[in-house]
């Protein structure tokens, strides 16, 4: 099972101006920077990662965690409509992690904390 | 658990009010039978137990055998955590996206 979060934005630029904004990514945080490119570096906040997948201009994935959390996915899908460009983002969190946190909490009880953070761990 | 998108049987088995009421209340006893619920919902007993089956087929809530009764209590933490962490995440992508928006309109006047 993955959970997954989805949202969609409609802007009235062109699809090569919203990827070129992707790109500056001022709007992921403040001292944010992508390296759109496959295994490019992903900073946003105290949140590192890297690119899984670039495909000019109409997909970008990427994976990131901040410290102590769990690695997340997320997909950046851009399509031209007849006026301006749909964006849809999705973050997930992979079925591997929520089999490593139930495992916990069958073993620490309800009151336990985030379990393992395999996947995480790995990213670092 | 049921066969299809567990994601999905939660959503379905939270979105009714009576479920979720069941489910807070489930979670203040830790552990109660269908009788007992049914003095703190205003459905039946018989309704009581048909949401509580609604619930245990998400996987929110367990039961056990005590006796003659079926004692149900919840399963929070995992779903409860989902949820949260859904609700975190979807309100960080409002505001990024908000200001994608605001990026891109500084960059339609700049140009225009």
């Amino acid at each position: 099972m993955d959970e997954l979060v989805e949202r969609e934005l409609t802007v009235p630029d062109g699809i090569e101006d919203v990827w070129e904004s992707l790109a500056k990514p001022e709007w992921l945080g403040e001292d944010a920077t992508i390296d759109l490119r496959e295994a490019g570096d992903v900073r946003a906040g105290e949140r590192t990662g890297f690119v899984e997948e670039v495909e000019a201009p109409h997909r970008l994935a990427f994976w990131w965690s901040a410290p102590g959390e769990e690695a997340t996915r997320v997909e950046l899908e851009l399509d031209e409509t007849g006026s301006g460009t749909h964006i849809r983002v999705t973050e997930s969190r992979p079925l591997a992690i929520l089999d490593g946190r139930d495992l916990a909490i069958e073993f620490g009880g309800m009151s336990g904390g985030p379990g393992p953070m395999a996947l995480a761990g790995a990213l670092r | 658990m049921p066969a299809a998108d567990p994601a999905d049987a939660v959503f379905a088995a939270l979105s009714d009010g009576t479920r979720r009421s069941l489910y807070a209340t489930l979670g203040e006893r830790g552990e109660a039978t269908a009788t007992d619920l049914a003095r703190d919902v205003p459905v039946t007993r018989q309704a009581v137990q048909k949401h509580l089956g609604t619930l245990a087929a998400a996987g929110l809530v367990a039961t056990r055998r005590e006796g003659r009764e079926v004692l149900y209590r919840p399963t929070p933490a995992p779903m409860s955590e989902a949820l949260a962490w859904m609700a975190e995440v979807g309100a960080q992508w409002d505001d990024r996206l908000a200001a994608l928006e605001r990026q891109l309109a500084r960059g339609r006047s700049v140009s225009a």
